[in-house]
């Protein structure tokens, strides 16, 4: 059984179909990557698994619950995390207290959990600014800040959505090594991720969207040479990789 | 908590126990007023400084609180540190029911604010109309005497120490609650409530019990505030001059601290009274004109309230030492 | 309680009537808050300063009370603009909550100011229309009140030209829909949002000279319709206009209804039973888009 199945799920705006008729799933271990042009329905897949919001039809399992009628708050504590694109720290708390945010899930004693929140800090190389104001960080910290925030609550699953998105070629690196530590830790991952370089080098396997549907599944070297995903990114050029 | 911190709050509690002895009838009413003030605020602070919702309409659970225990009192001679109780019940019961129908259906900010304003009208409106609790005239709580069960003193002693414990006990509850998880998930619920979400933080939870535990506090304080005034009445409790004196102190303070309120009623109870006192005679809403006007001073130049003024000053004082930075928690 | 044909349909004409002026204080609110997202607690007094200018005129000066119009209405204006600039226009960046407050703390000196010049007496003043009344079936007409929903209804209409066909007016709509896209389109934000303060004010003028043939004046009636407005607004949709005359009649006709039906002070909860029910089941209001 997998760890996370998603089946046939759709969800409707009105009359604009941001996800249509998705299917896919992920084994324990995995990193999975989600990819797709701009407005392939990424995020919202994310909301939709996270119980951010509601599907307009299908259904997503993890761990053999189903999680349809869930509030985010309650995927949370089944074991499976989501971060966001844009970050989403709290600004007058400190990184440290950002971070045991998450370590209250697990831990309701606020002593216990600032020592988690701290072994956290430390595996995202942030314990030098423990007592920063989140309001007071800069952007690379402040993915990694989101990271560790996730990181706290021992999620099972993670939901990383474009971790590497405004860093720079060292910093992607970094991010790069982190996830796949914590891979090997034994977190299975959803990675989604606008560079290429990242999702390739990272996943396993690879789902591509477009339009909000699933055009292609497969390794990253299968998913490259698939015609349907260069068309998809390039426009209706004949394109050989 | 450093040292200094601990020496200082041990003096100010003997000086604060002592105060009777020293103090003439007038002080001990302003004393009374600024610990009652401080408390309510303190109260108020748990749903609106911490949660993050603030309500504009706090009277709501001072009336009801003061309503029940009186009238339990008036008919039926219960004692009301009996019918306190029994007016928190009912006040938590009612905010826990305001917060659930206003939280579910997502009513945040200004909206939550016109709800509560809302209701406090009504609840004016209600209490007017019904003759069973005095109407539009209120309730007047009978003078048995000196009779400390029954909270009712001779002079101002009595109701001073029972406000001062009051207060004490506000502030350590809230301070309890500050370092602990729910004081946490409040204060992440109102800096980012999706992130809180995303975190297991049941965000509906507790917004629903801040409101439940402020209706609790502020209910208990209306029981006092009957007691010591004795008397009540629709506009007296349930009126915008009880919600809007709350919400002040808490506000000029500094919201979602622990002392903000007790310092912005310290600061402006006594003003507010010397301005009733001098001008109270020929114009009763003197105090009323000065909370306006603090209001809109403090909300153009130093929206942060006193605390916050404060805390730039001791951050801007240790930043000159290496390790700097205060955080909302750590400095309050 | 029993309901007698002459007693509603007495309601029913108070109510229409009422509601025009309803209507016409809601809408300078509706266009604050829908273009500047401010919800100015101090609307009500306001329209108290309003009628005490008018009051003045009328009773001291022995003014025609409809003439005042030439007075309150820019008068008004510039005390909008004032007060906007000087303490409204440099926490619009702050959050609402802290606008709330300021309106507040307005809206309190406003009122206690009031009471230290006037006391708390409420003014009356007779004019040559104050009696005049004609029938209409079983309803009595009171002919200032029927003024004053026609000068609501004008003042509306004109609101509403200068809104759609003005390119001032457009400016404060596209503002309002968009505040981005209003900037990248040239429009300076900043004036559009000064002019939408004061027009929202001079309204509040209008109704001032509308008002006091037919009501009192005194330092605390800003506080009953400040609320009127807040919730004609709520019910009709933050910004709308439409929805500020619709919801004024409604509002008109719930107050006259519960007056007639029940007594005394309980009259208004049926209006504040609509405003908390709008609140939690509609509030972007009747007209209001889903945009909440």
């Amino acid at each position: 059984m997998s760890l996370l199945q998603v089946s046939r799920l759709t969800r409707h705006f009105g009359g604009l179909t941001a996800v249509n008729d998705l299917s896919f799933s992920i084994d324990e271990g995995e990193i999975v990557g989600l990819i797709g042009p701009n407005g392939a329905g990424k995020t919202t897949i994310f909301n939709l698994i996270s119980g951010f919001i509601v599907p307009s039809s299908g259904d997503v399992t993890f761990n053999g619950k189903p999680l349809k009628d869930l509030k985010p708050h309650q995927v949370c504590q089944l074991g499976l995390t989501r971060t966001f694109q844009v970050v989403q720290p709290f600004p007058d708390m400190t990184a440290l207290e950002n971070v045991m945010m998450g370590a209250f899930v697990r831990h309701a004693n606020p002593v216990q959990a600032r020592d988690k929140a701290r072994q956290v800090l430390e595996r995202v190389n942030m314990s030098h600014k423990a007592d920063t104001l989140g309001r007071d960080l800069t952007l690379m910290e402040l993915k990694r800040l989101e990271v560790g925030k996730a990181l706290a609550t021992e999620p099972h699953l993670l939901l990383l959505d474009e971790v590497a998105s405004g860093l720079n070629t060292v910093e992607i690196e970094e991010m790069l090594a982190l996830v796949r530590q914590l891979n090997q830790e034994g977190i299975t991952l959803l990675v989604v991720e606008h560079v290429m370089k990242v999702i390739m080098s990272l996943s396993h396997r690879i789902v591509v969207l477009d339009f909000g549907e699933k055009i292609a599944e497969g390794t990253p070297e299968e998913v490259a040479h698939n015609p349907a995903v260069l068309e998809a990114y390039l426009g209706e050029e004949e394109t050989h990789a | 908590m450093n040292k200094y911190t601990i020496v200082f709050l041990a003096i100010l509690l003997v000086v604060l126990f002592l105060l009777p002895l020293v103090a003439g009838e007038y002080l001990l009413h302003m004393a009374v007023l600024v610990l009652l003030y401080a408390y309510l605020a303190t109260a108020w602070n748990i749903l609106g400084g911490y949660a993050g919702q603030h309500s504009l309409g706090h009277g709501v659970f001072l009336g009801i609180g003061a309503y029940v225990s009186t009238f339990l009192f008036i008919q039926w001679r219960i004692t009301p540190w009996l019918g306190m109780w029994v007016g928190g019940a009912v006040s938590a019961l009612v905010g826990w029911f305001i917060g659930y129908v206003c939280f579910r259906y997502g009513l945040k900010g200004p909206y939550f604010a016109l709800v509560t304003i809302a209701l406090a009208e009504a609840f004016v409106y209600l209490t007017s109309n019904l003759a069973f609790i005095g109407g539009a005239k209120g309730l007047e709580v009978t003078w048995l005497g000196h009779r400390p069960d029954m909270m009712e003193f001779d002079g101002k002693s009595g109701y001073y120490y029972i406000i001062l414990i009051m207060a004490i006990l506000g502030v350590i509850i809230t301070r309890w609650m500050y370092q602990r998880r729910p004081g946490y998930q409040w204060i992440a619920v109102r800096e980012n409530e999706d992130a809180a979400e995303a975190l297991g933080v049941d965000t509906l939870r507790a917004k629903i019990e801040a409101t439940a535990l402020s209706a609790l506090m502020t209910a208990i304080g209306g029981t006092f505030y009957a007691q010591y005034f004795t008397y009540i009445g629709p506009r007296s409790v349930f009126g915008e001059g009880p919600s809007i004196q709350i919400l002040l102190f808490a506000i000029i303070g500094g919201l979602g601290t622990v002392w903000g309120p007790a310092v912005g009623a310290l600061v402006l109870v006594p003003i507010a009274e010397l301005a009733r006192a001098k001008l109270g005679g020929s114009f009763g809403g003197a105090h009323l004109l000065l909370y306006g006007a603090v209001m809109v001073l403090v909300m153009l130049f130093m929206p942060k309230g006193i605390i916050g003024v404060a805390q730039n000053a001791l951050s801007r004082l240790m930043r000159r030492q290496p390790d700097s930075a205060q955080s909302a928690k750590e400095a309050a | 309680m029993f309901f007698s044909l002459d007693l509603l349909a007495q309601a029913l004409v108070t109510g229409i009537l009422i509601g025009g002026v309803f209507a016409l204080l809601s809408v300078g609110l509706t266009l604050i808050w829908g273009v500047m997202r401010i919800i100015n607690f101090a609307h009500g007094e306001f329209l108290m300063v309003g009628m005490y200018i008018v009051y003045f005129l009328v009773a001291n000066q022995g003014w025609d009370p409809y003439v005042t119009l030439l007075v309150s209405v820019p008068a008004l204006f510039v005390v909008g603009v004032a007060i906007f600039r000087l303490t409204i226009q440099p926490i619009l960046a702050h959050s609402t909550m802290n606008q709330i407050m300021l309106t507040l703390g307005l809206s309190l000196i406003l009122q206690n100011l009031a009471l230290v010049f006037f006391k708390a007496d409420p003014l009356i003043v007779q004019t040559a229309y104050s009696r005049v009344t004609f029938s209409l079936g079983p309803a009595v007409v009171r002919v200032p009140q029927l003024i004053a929903f026609g000068g609501s209804g004008l003042a509306a209409v004109l609101l509403y030209w200068f809104l759609q066909k003005t390119d001032a007016g457009r400016a404060i709509r596209a503002a309002s829909q968009n505040r981005e896209a209003a900037v990248l389109m040239g429009v300076d934000v900043q004036r559009t949002f000064l002019l939408a303060f004061g027009i929202g004010s001079a309204c509040l003028g209008v109704a001032a000279s509308l008002m006091v043939p037919f009501f009192y004046t005194s330092p605390t009636i800003g506080l009953w319709f400040g609320q009127v407005a807040f919730i004609v607004v709520v019910l009709g949709g933050m910004g709308n206009f439409i929805g500020a005359l619709v919801g004024g009649q409604i509002i008109g006709l719930t107050e006259a209804f519960g007056a007639a039906i029940l007594p005394g002070s309980l009259s208004r909860v049926f209006t504040f039973a609509i405003f908390i029910l709008v609140l939690l089941f509609r509030p972007q209001g009747l007209f209001g888009g889903s945009r909440r």
